[in-house]
């Protein structure tokens, strides 16, 4: 699926052939520990893309200025800056998401997706293509969040837009007994194994490599 | 040389880039908190004492009491702000108490309980049973409330601090005094006593002659190590110098020391076992 548009290539790529959780499964620890809830799957991929996009187009403007001995301190302090900002923002606007998503917020820091980029992609690319590479992968990891999430919540609350309950819709009525497994973290594993072979035989029924 | 200067000011500049930035943001999100954390709390105490017209805040012990008075001076109550060790890390909740220490409302403020499991303690249901009781009552686990299964140890913390609470409220604040454990009727001899611990039972022998508590000996025990050296020998020997039960407990291991107490309160409501200091027995 390789286009000849470089540009468009790197947004797709994120999203598709190198997504960060079906195709590379890295960064699993939000992925596995916050996707209880749609809701906070998707706040926590929309705040792992903000802070992708973020320190890629800096490390991106930056790779000159820093020497490579010291690249991945720089390149940390740079990640958690802006996870901190992040963090305090969420806290100060969004204090729901900010209680949800917890301890993985702060953790965004060491999210080897975040870090992953900056080192194979941003430090050696434009800043323009570093930023269509942070959109596309977070977008991608936001959809792996998301997809995951919505399942997780279905199979283990029977509700989606949860936990608030002003916002949530019971699915299956009073009288549903959800598989509470689904909400805790051994679901997480398995509805995680069921999409990555759900992902795997659509990849190889469309022959995308 | 030149390389290592280099380099350290490369990461100095970013480190400085850094901090800075954060200040800035942090100046703004700031307030923003506070003043939302403020407004929920006056919000909460409204709902809680719909008569407040003011209050007074106290320190206990790093907790914070408000002390609830309506136009007239009245006292309506006392509204807590607590922090509680819990499975997965600190609970921190509001108790509000009204001027006769009946429980009026629990509301938890923050917690890291496990998802589906210990966040029950956030649910309606858990904190229904406490409204209404009061300091008269036990509020022990398995006695007048219920911990939740499966989530034993969040609603055991959260039941052990509620009582803990309503006990500071309402001996400081309300007037109130607790009956305390009788030794003067008690037999000579040794007392064995346990209770139910979170690892394992906690066993303690008492030697009660002449009147009074000589010897507090532990004989098993299976608490968290650095708990039971806070606890112990320190508890053992405020009882016995003070020879009452109702000794206090501000150590930085409540629970274990609870435990010695109750321990100790199992042992001597039963009967002696020996005349003591046999040794062996």
């Amino acid at each position: 699926m390789s286009t000849s548009n470089p540009y468009l290539d790197d947004l797709s790529r994120g999203i598709i052939r190198e997504n960060p959780v079906f195709r590379l499964l890295l960064g699993m620890c939000p992925v596995l520990g916050v996707t209880g809830y749609f809701i906070n799957g998707l706040g926590m991929g929309l705040a792992a893309t903000a802070v992708l996009i973020a320190s890629n187009v800096v490390i991106a403007a930056l790779k000159n200025f820093i020497p490579p001995q010291v690249r991945i301190p720089c390149f940390i302090v740079v990640i958690a800056t802006f996870v901190t900002i992040i963090e305090m923002v969420l806290q100060a606007f969004q204090p729901a998401l900010y209680e949800a998503l917890g301890v993985f917020v702060p953790l965004i820091v060491v999210n080897c997706v975040i870090l992953g980029r900056a080192e194979a992609f941003a430090s050696k690319k434009p800043v323009l293509r570093a930023l269509i590479d942070g959109v596309g992968v977070g977008l991608g990891f936001t959809l792996a969040l998301g997809i995951l999430a919505l399942v997780r919540e279905v199979a283990g609350q029977g509700t989606i837009m949860g936990p608030d309950p002003e916002s949530t819709i019971l699915l299956f009525g009073e009288g549903f007994e959800p598989m509470g497994l689904f909400g805790q973290p051994p679901g997480a594993f398995i509805a995680l194994g069921l999409l990555l072979g759900l992902t795997n035989v659509l990849f190889k029924k469309f022959n995308i490599k | 040389m030149r390389d290592v200067l280099r380099l350290s000011i490369t990461l100095a500049v970013v480190a400085i880039v850094s901090a800075a930035l954060l200040t800035g943001v942090h100046n703004i999100t700031e307030p923003v908190i506070t003043e939302r954390e403020q407004r929920e709390y006056l919000e909460a105490l409204e709902r809680f004492f719909p008569e407040i017209d003011h209050f007074e805040t106290e320190e206990i012990n790093g907790d914070q009491f408000d002390l609830v008075y309506d136009q007239d001076g009245e006292k309506l109550g006392v509204m807590a702000t607590v922090e509680t060790q819990g499975y997965e890390g600190t609970i921190t909740y509001n108790l509000a108490v009204d001027a006769e220490t009946e429980i009026i409302g629990i509301l938890i403020v923050s917690h890291s309980e496990t998802p589906g499991i210990g966040d029950v303690i956030t649910t309606d249901n858990f904190q229904e049973q406490f409204i209404g009781k009061s300091f008269e009552d036990p509020l022990e686990a398995g006695e007048d409330v219920d911990t939740v299964s499966g989530a034993t140890l969040s609603t055991g913390a959260m039941i052990s601090s509620i009582r803990r609470t309503v006990t500071t409220i309402g001996e400081t604040f309300l007037g109130k005094e607790r009956q305390a454990f009788g030794l003067e009727d008690l037999a000579d001899g040794v007392y064995r006593g346990s209770v139910e611990g979170t690892y394992g039972d906690l066993i303690i022998e008492v030697e009660f002659r002449d009147g009074r508590i000589q010897v507090i000996e532990v004989v098993e025990q299976n608490e968290t190590d650095a708990y039971f050296m806070e606890a112990y020998p320190e508890v053992p020997e405020r009882i016995i110098e003070e020879q009452k039960l109702e000794v206090d407990v501000q150590t930085g291991a409540t629970l274990t020391a609870e435990r010695i107490i109750t321990a100790v309160k199992n042992a001597l409501e039963g009967a002696p076992e020996g005349e003591g200091g046999g040794g062996d027995n």
